[in-house]
């Protein structure tokens, strides 16, 4: 029986809030015009898209024309890969992304490199960081773009923006990030980067709905062809709704700085004391270069998936990069990425906090965890003759 | 994805604990699939799964080197699966798992660079059909290496010979020699000559100023030249102690054992391309003129075909590897012999580069097989099924949990299990367990101890997978080998208790 109902998979997805649903509503059933009418129902809806779009572009220090809606953060990944790479094809064929991309960034760039287009992905350290030296030494004259994932999704890992911007800008190419795990939740502006990803459901809002921050001037090629949606960039009907709740996620998020800091201070909690556990360890980095709301660690002599699932017959949902609960029996490519051994990569347990996370979920966790921890080990052979 | 029993068989561990005094104890480390006779490249060469032994070292996933920490050998009645590549054959029990891109099977799909984006996962043996495609690692150990340090202690029955440098730099020159070697050459160290021979064809004047200038600039030697007409050969001599048991100690004697030594496996790809070019001038043969021009290599030493496949590999040049059997022609007994052909565009093109070779390749083709960083992505070009009785190994890889075998790139499973008997006049009285896996892999263990316990060994030993599955009611297809490694560990059981009865 589950005994409660405790999310930490808020790195997948998360709750919508309330006042996000509020604002969404009368855009279903009441203010439900096309946004590219001339009618009164489809002004109204073009006003509040543009209000929407002013709020992101804000948020960014970004001027409103700057800002592309699209349905989410894949949309947004693959628009900026391949829009880049097909737009700039005369300058060269050579993208450069690391080896902790998010699977929509990584497979872009294989079927990019079946494009004939050249991909090479940066090594990162044991906790997960880009070295600028190697960003730098890998740039060619053929090189066009440079993406990087700017908070880890797996590991939290952040990285340093402006020394990596700096370089690109010092060899003029452009510098794509994928910000969904970091938006709102850690400094960014358009300063930051070329183009930037955004998405709406990793922030309380809804699914289906992201952007894209392109900066002025960046040649990139037109995305979905049809009524000339969105400047002619990306054409289909707005999902309105959609973007009035991502932009009054943002708006709730950028105001509610306390839930930064307790996410902060929940999520060292439940390192410091899920490292008591013998024979665990901590994936990525720690303090205030990891993001506020990621916690990943490893338990030897278990494995992932069972974890989980006990986890989950106590009511927390959780997340592991164990080989088993993949589709492709491969362990998670980022845990691998940062050197660790399949044996730690197997027993890998991702929590990830939200602004709804309390502390007595916490301290549930903090009691649940190490039982199913102890009974798997138990039962596992390991480490017993 | 789990039924509502497998999750109760993974919540309600009854059976999850470790026995005291147990008559009987079975485990089981991955799924152990490969027949005895299967070739697997243990350092740089390959060798039969049952050879091999803890802490030799194959290739993994990564193209490196790693070493194996087990060898597990069983006894087994049931399907084997063989599966056929460019690269060769390979058969594994049907659920072993191989590395591979399933590929939609309808012709345009097959044809277009699309099917290169389609990611790659482990799948059953069983599940694979011919035109999926299978990935391979290509090589990446490199360990340059400046020249090497020839024998040049005194030797017996030899006065005259003059010596040679005592160090030979691994340069260009030097490597296309070796390579010409490979080839052509053979080695003599005996008491009343010492010296080597490469026999070329007469009109082969290009190569034979080669060797007579190689053997000049690298070991100061000048060579003799012997034509026989009657055979249309001209042999090139090189009459020196050192210099034969240099080549003899580098490459073998004998044609069928010629191999290239570890060390020069090892070189960086493009130092390899001289050792290459040499070896195709000798032993290669061209055939532009072909509808599909092609250029194969023969030779009768099955370690060096192999060993060609992988330095062609490095150089992103796809080889189809055959065997042909000995076989009578015009009264003439050949021996078994291996060839590579290389017939594709870009490995064409790539070929005859690296040979220095000035040819325009115009055919307009679709290359099948191609590369990316660490692999070569070929088609499956046959499957065949067959019953089998008797051994089956398979190794345990620590970290990375693969391993390549002369056409394939198999999985070891990570999942553990242990499972302890209690019998009694020959039946199962109690039964337990220990797991080290996902929820299917305890589930199924679970099930396991569920309908064995009770039965005769005779009965337990009739039960396959599937009983499993059906007591489980489903699992999912990616995890259909938990509960092979299941039905495993009793058996490992059973045949441990059987060992320890006396008599």
């Amino acid at each position: 029986m589950k005994t409660t109902e405790t999310y930490l998979d808020n790195g997948a997805t998360t709750k919508i809030d309330p006042q996000v649903l509020q604002a969404m509503q009368p855009y279903y059933a009441e203010r439900y015009g096309n946004a590219s009418a001339i009618h009164s129902f489809g002004l109204e809806a073009a006003e509040a898209l543009e209000k929407s779009r002013k709020v992101i572009a804000d948020s960014l220090g970004a001027k409103h024309e700057e800002i592309y809606f699209t349905s989410g953060g894949t949309e947004s990944n693959n628009w900026a890969l391949k829009g880049i790479a097909f737009a700039n094809k005369s300058q060269g064929s050579h993208i450069i992304a690391t080896k902790v991309e998010h699977d929509c960034i990584l497979n872009s760039c294989r079927w990019l490199e079946g494009q004939g287009f050249t991909v090479t992905y940066l090594n990162v350290d044991k906790e997960g960081f880009v070295d600028p030296k190697e960003l730098e030494n890998a740039i060619t004259d053929k090189t066009i773009l440079v993406s990087i994932i700017h908070a880890n999704n797996e590991i939290g890992t952040i990285q340093d923006l402006k020394t990596l911007y700096d370089i690109c800008k010092k060899h003029q190419v452009y510098f794509h990030i994928d910000a969904c795990q970091s938006y709102t939740k850690t400094a960014l502006s358009a300063k930051d980067a070329d183009l930037i990803t955004l998405n709406a459901h990793k922030i309380h809002g809804p699914k289906g709905v992201g952007a894209l921050y392109i900066k002025t001037g960046t040649k990139i090629i037109p995305w979905q062809h049809g009524g000339g949606h969105e400047n002619k960039m990306r054409s289909g009907t707005h999902n309105v709704h959609g973007i009035i709740g991502f932009a009054e996620a943002v708006k709730v998020a950028l105001k509610d700085k306390e839930s930064l800091a307790r996410m902060r201070r929940l999520s060292d909690k439940l390192i410091k004391e899920i490292l008591k556990t013998p024979e665990s360890r901590l994936n990525g980095p720690a303090g205030e270069k990891r993001l506020c709301n990621n916690v990943n660690v490893s338990f030897l002599k278990i494995e992932g998936e069972s974890l989980t699932g006990y986890l989950n017959e106590n009511g927390i949902s959780a997340s592991t990069g164990s080989a088993c609960s993949s589709k492709s029996l491969e362990a998670s490519h980022v845990l691998m990425a940062i050197g660790l051994t399949h044996e730690w990569a197997h027993g890998s347990l991702r929590l990830t906090l939200s602004k709804f996370t309390t502390e007595p979920e916490i301290d549930y966790v903090l009691e649940t965890l190490p039982k199913i921890v102890e009974k798997l080990r138990k039962i596992s052979p390991l480490g017993r003759k | 994805m789990y039924t509502e029993k497998v999750l109760q068989c993974f919540k309600n561990t009854h059976y999850a604990q470790e026995m005291k005094d147990p008559d009987a104890v079975g485990e089981v480390g991955n799924v152990k699939c490969l027949l005895p006779e299967e070739r697997i490249h243990k350092n740089d060469h390959l060798v039969c799964i049952k050879n091999i032994s803890k802490n030799d070292k194959i290739i993994s996933h990564d193209g490196k080197y790693h070493q194996i920490s087990q060898v597990y050998s069983r006894k087994c009645k049931e399907k084997v699966i063989t599966i056929q590549n460019k690269l060769g054959k390979t058969t594994l029990t049907a659920e072993h798992l191989v590395y591979a891109l399933k590929v939609p099977k309808k012709r345009k799909f097959f044809d277009t660079i699309v099917k290169r984006t389609i990611i790659p996962a482990w799948y059953h043996a069983e599940d694979l059909e011919k035109r999926d495609v299978v990935l391979y690692p290509v090589f990446n150990e490199i360990e340059d290496k400046e020249y090497i340090e020839p024998d040049l202690s005194a030797a017996k029955f030899d006065f005259k010979s003059k010596k040679i440098p005592s160090k030979i730099e691994l340069n260009a020159d030097f490597l296309r020699l070796c390579g010409y070697f490979i080839a052509e050459g053979h080695a003599i160290v005996k008491p009343t000559r010492n010296s080597v021979r490469f026999a070329f064809h007469v009109n082969e004047t290009k190569y034979i100023a080669d060797v007579k200038n190689i053997t000049k600039t690298v070991f100061g030697l000048d060579v003799s030249i012997r034509e026989e007409p009657q055979n249309k050969l001209a042999v090139v001599i090189i009459n020196n102690v050192f210099v034969a048991k240099l080549f003899q100690s580098l490459f073998g004697s004998g044609a069928k054992n010629k191999r290239i030594p570890h060390f020069m496996m090892l070189l960086p790809p493009e130092k390899q391309i001289a050792l290459i070019m040499g070896m195709w001038r000798g032993d290669g043969h061209l055939t532009l003129k072909r509808k599909f021009p092609r250029a194969s290599y023969t030779t009768i030493s099955e370690q060096l075909i192999h060993q060609m496949k992988t330095l062609l590999l490095r150089q992103k040049i796809v080889p189809s590897v055959y065997t042909e059997e000995e076989k009578m022609t015009k009264g003439v007994l050949h021996q078994e012999a291996y060839r590579i052909h290389v017939g594709d565009r870009n490995s064409m093109i790539r070929l005859m580069n690296l040979l220095g070779i000035d040819y325009n390749y115009k055919l307009e083709q679709k290359d099948r097989s191609w590369f990316d960083q660490n692999y070569f992505y070929t088609p499956i070009s046959g499957l065949e099924e067959k019953e089998y009785q008797g051994m089956v190994y398979n190794l345990e890889v620590p970290g990375t949990h693969s391993f390549a075998t002369n056409s394939l790139l198999v999985h070891n499973c990570g999942d553990i299990m242990r499972v302890y008997l209690k019998i009694k006049d020959n039946r199962i009285v109690d039964i337990t367990y220990l797991t080290y896996g996902c929820v299917a892999a305890i589930a199924s263990t679970e099930a396991l101890c569920k309908i064995v316990k009770g039965k005769t060994l005779d009965e337990a030993l009739k039960l396959g997978h599937k009983d499993v599955i059906k007591e489980l009611e489903s699992l999912p297809a990616i995890k259909i080998h938990c509960s092979s490694l299941s039905i495993e560990a009793l058996r490992k059981a059973i045949e441990d208790y059987k060992q320890k009865q006396p008599g």
